[in-house]
């Protein structure tokens, strides 16, 4: 069986599609399973603070508080933006392509004022005495707040290409992967977000 | 000059390079209020340390494609001249030919080796005689923590995924990995983190010294040398997790027409599950080590019992990854030796559907033993004995895997050839050390033991006599497949029983002298154990010289040796159907998968089926299901 003998080839043989999801697309939920396990180390560190330590207090105590509201109106935003991404990938299905440019526009707008926000409260908090130097419990808020914000970052990069990529023409109805796989990725950190805002904040 | 720099290549990643630790200093400089005075010099390593293996991957051109396609100019055209190698060149650039890259792995990892090995000579002579020799026990305790996370983080880890790289796109019949430009940057990040570690020796201070586990708060107090390590696992993590997300898109969505997981050799398994649990449980330690170094350059509190952290959080959070970890060294070695076994008793693989459905076990029972690792640490008293019943209970498909190879090779016609050998001697080993580890997951036993010399025999009997083991198999059986050479047969029954004979009488021994007490970690040790210890000594310079023979018999047999045929070991899975070295694009046509991995002995059995090759309808057939002509 000795079958393939070296031949000057102009490519690769096509390979075989044994499955019939995307790669990229596989490949975008794999990593987010493993995101979603650097948030589950986080929260570890979240849970020993706030119930192992011994006499563990939280948010509000000694006069310190979280800006729930605040945080709570900036949760909205965060949410929405997913919202008009949403909007922007249904219209490059169809077709329509001010939808793309407009949905992907005020997606980045909105994730960026969502930083915009998060950064002030960051401000107004360190004025407040609130810092990760200063107790566990800031510690531990910077950390999980500051690692999703990092992801809002990122995020808000691929969005930026994924919107001039937009722009200049690249997506259509047939070809919308580059829209698609970042839009999941955007999706997951908006889903983080919930579960972050609701431990840290409400719970 | 301007050209060399700006075309990617060494020139440039040197250039980049330079241009990170100016820029980390610029950034630095200008957080402080632009106080040239206030930049701190621990401050600048700590970033420098992280930008600078992204600008050097930038500077070699890992980077180039995507930003082309990201920025929206023209992609360079796929010429594929970045496949195959004609030189030795060729593995000193980004390449996204995964046999290229199995190479660079395989060849960077056993440099990591013979480093971390040398290591140990060092401390074995030390440790020859009580008192102090050669080092000071600061000195001392950087070796064995550099010595651990070397071998651990830049050897055995990527040796495998180094093999797995080469094998498995060949193996189910798939022209290259599924992400060919994110594998290149898998590879470049482990000469990055290696070097990271390397560095830390120059740190003042010394070299970290918290061992491998860099428990905090030992890691978050102790001198500048820890971020090396902190830093370096990171860039190591990453690599791997990149890596195991290749593996498992390329596994799920490219395999061969025909070629049904149930008809994957256990290599592919193996390497599925493994993937499976550096994916799920790598970015722990990732998170783990972004605790210590926010504690220690930021002043967090992560660990500062004081200020209301926890100390213990993060023994739970390190070993969530590092006793998976322990499986991610060991699992891919089970699909080796399940692959060698097979070709050299001429036997199907016995069970084969529970040697895949108990990696997956080992997968999931993975996850629910960590705290074992914690026993003396004083966490709360309740997990102690679950955990210990988990423990106990993980060695049940481990031995459903043992007794399956010894059904294996049950009545089957043994070649008692070098990668034969090694796997015997993991079956043997591996049995050692497994017993050791039920013998540990014993509550009274363990706490006997713990932070002694017994420790440090099992850890040896898994991770030497069981995964290096695999590894030297691996090695030896795909070596004609990956060269096109055949290695010299003797030198290679010589390394096996000299390597063999002298591990034995290395770390044999430890289990004795940990029973009585003998402490691990620390450079001195009381006269009673004297004896034995100069024994242990002599024979682990031995192990280390029986290593240059491996190294001869490679590097030789590369340069000069005869000339390997596409299938010398008769063997029936696909990688051995094509040309040793394979085609740079693998295949010429995508085989078609007709049967199992395994059907050795079985008459008419065909694994693969290779279109413009004469076949007839007959040996189409699953394999087995007709007895024809033999077609080997």
């Amino acid at each position: 069986m000795e079958a393939a003998t070296v031949h000057h080839h102009h490519g690769p043989p096509e390979a075989n599609r044994s499955s019939r999801i995307h790669p990229a697309l596989l490949g975008m939920l794999l990593f987010i399973i493993s995101e979603v396990m650097v948030f589950g180390a986080f929260f570890t560190a979240y849970f020993f603070i706030r119930v192992v330590v011994p006499g563990a207090e939280w948010f509000p105590f000694d006069g310190f508080e979280l800006p729930v509201a605040v945080a709570g109106v900036n949760t909205a935003i965060l949410l929405s933006s997913s919202l008009t991404l949403h909007w922007a990938q249904v219209s490059i299905k169809n077709g329509n392509h001010t939808g793309l440019k407009v949905g992907m526009l005020l997606t980045f707008l909105l994730g960026a004022t969502f930083l915009f926000v998060q950064i002030n409260e960051y401000a107004t908090l360190t004025r407040e005495g609130i810092t990760p130097q200063a107790f566990a419990q800031g510690t531990i808020f910077y950390g999980l707040t500051g690692l999703h914000g990092a992801h809002v970052f990122i995020g808000l990069l691929i969005l930026l290409v994924v919107t001039i990529r937009a722009f200049r023409g690249h997506y259509s109805p047939d070809h919308h992967d580059g829209v698609e796989v970042p839009g999941i990725y955007w999706h997951f950190v908006d889903v983080m977000w919930i579960v972050v805002y609701t431990t840290v904040y409400i719970l | 000059m301007i050209a060399h720099l700006r075309a990617p290549g060494w020139y440039r990643a040197a250039f980049y390079i330079a241009l990170a630790l100016g820029l980390s200093w610029l950034l630095l400089w200008s957080a402080n209020g632009f106080s040239a005075s206030d930049v701190s010099g621990i401050g600048w390593v700590q970033v420098s340390l992280i930008s600078a293996p992204l600008f050097f991957l930038g500077g070699l051109g890992a980077f180039d494609y995507w930003i082309y396609w990201a920025s929206g100019r023209p992609t360079r055209p796929e010429d594929h001249s970045a496949h195959g190698a004609t030189s030795w060149k060729d593995y000193l650039r980004i390449n996204t030919d995964h046999k290229v890259i199995g190479i660079q792995y395989v060849v960077t990892s056993f440099f990591f080796m013979f480093i971390g090995g040398l290591m140990a000579m060092l401390m074995r002579a030390e440790l020859a005689a009580p008192g102090r020799q050669f080092v000071d026990p600061s000195a001392y305790n950087g070796l064995f923590s550099v010595h651990a996370s070397i071998l651990i983080f830049l050897f055995i880890i990527p040796v495998f995924a180094g093999l797995a790289n080469y094998v498995i796109p060949l193996m189910i019949g798939a022209p290259d990995m599924a992400f060919p430009r994110l594998n290149a940057v898998s590879f470049w990040l482990l000469p990055a983190a290696g070097t990271i570690m390397m560095l830390s020796f120059f740190a003042p201070g010394g070299s970290f010294a918290s061992g491998w586990t860099a428990y905090a708060p030992l890691s978050t107090t102790a001198p500048d040398g820890q971020v090396f390590f902190t830093i370096g696992v990171q860039f190591a993590g990453a690599s791997s997790i990149a890596t195991a997300l290749n593996f498992l898109v390329t596994i799920i969505t490219m395999r061969a027409p025909g070629m049904s997981f149930f008809r994957m050799p256990l290599l592919v398994w193996a390497n599925f599950s493994t993937s499976l649990l550096v994916v799920i449980a790598t970015p722990f330690v990732a998170a783990s080590q972004f605790f210590v170094l926010l504690d220690r350059a930021l002043g967090f509190n992560f660990f500062d019992a004081a200020q209301g952290g926890d100390v213990l959080m993060y023994q739970h959070v390190f070993w969530f990854y590092s006793h998976p970890a322990v499986y991610i060294m060991m699992l891919p070695g089970f699909g080796i030796i399940s692959e060698v076994l097979a070709v050299k008793s001429r036997k199907p693989v016995f069970g084969y559907r529970m040697m895949a459905f108990s990696l997956l076990a080992i997968v999931i029972l993975g996850f629910t033993v960590w705290a074992h690792h914690m026993f003396v640490s004083g966490m709360q008293s309740w997990i102690r004995v679950p955990m210990m019943v988990t423990t106990a209970i993980i060695a049940v498909p481990t031995g459903i895997k043992i007794f399956s190879w010894l059904a294996t090779m049950w009545r089957g016609v043994l070649k008692l050839d070098t990668p034969m050998l090694f796997a015997l001697g993991f079956l043997t080993m591996f049995v050692l050390g497994g017993i050791s580890g039920v013998m540990l997951s014993m509550l009274p036993f363990v706490i006997h033991v713990s932070d002694t010399y017994f420790i440090v025999a099992h850890i040896h009997y898994v991770l030497f006599g069981g995964s290096l083991f695999t590894i030297y198999a691996g090695v030896y059986y795909w070596f004609p497949k990956m060269t096109g050479r055949m290695y010299n047969e003797k030198l290679g029954k010589l390394h096996f029983w000299t390597t063999f004979f002298f591990f034995n009488v290395t770390f044999a021994p430890m289990h004795l002298i940990g029973v009585q007490g003998m402490p691990r970690r620390v450079a001195d040790y009381s006269e009673q154990f004297a004896n034995w210890n100069m024994a242990i000594s002599i024979a682990s310079f031995f192990l280390g010289l029986s290593t240059l023979i491996f190294l001869y018999n490679m590097v030789a047999s590369w340069r000069g040796g005869k000339r390997a045929t596409g299938n010398p070991w008769n063997a029936l899975t696909l990688e051995w159907q094509v040309s040793s070295p394979p085609p740079v694009f693998n295949f010429d046509r995508i085989p078609t998968v007709v049967g199992g991995p395994y059907e050795y002995g079985v008459p008419g059995a065909v694994h693969g089926v290779f279109e413009g090759v004469e076949t007839t309808a007959e040996e189409r057939q699953p394999a087995g299901a007709v007895a024809s002509t033999a077609k080997e």
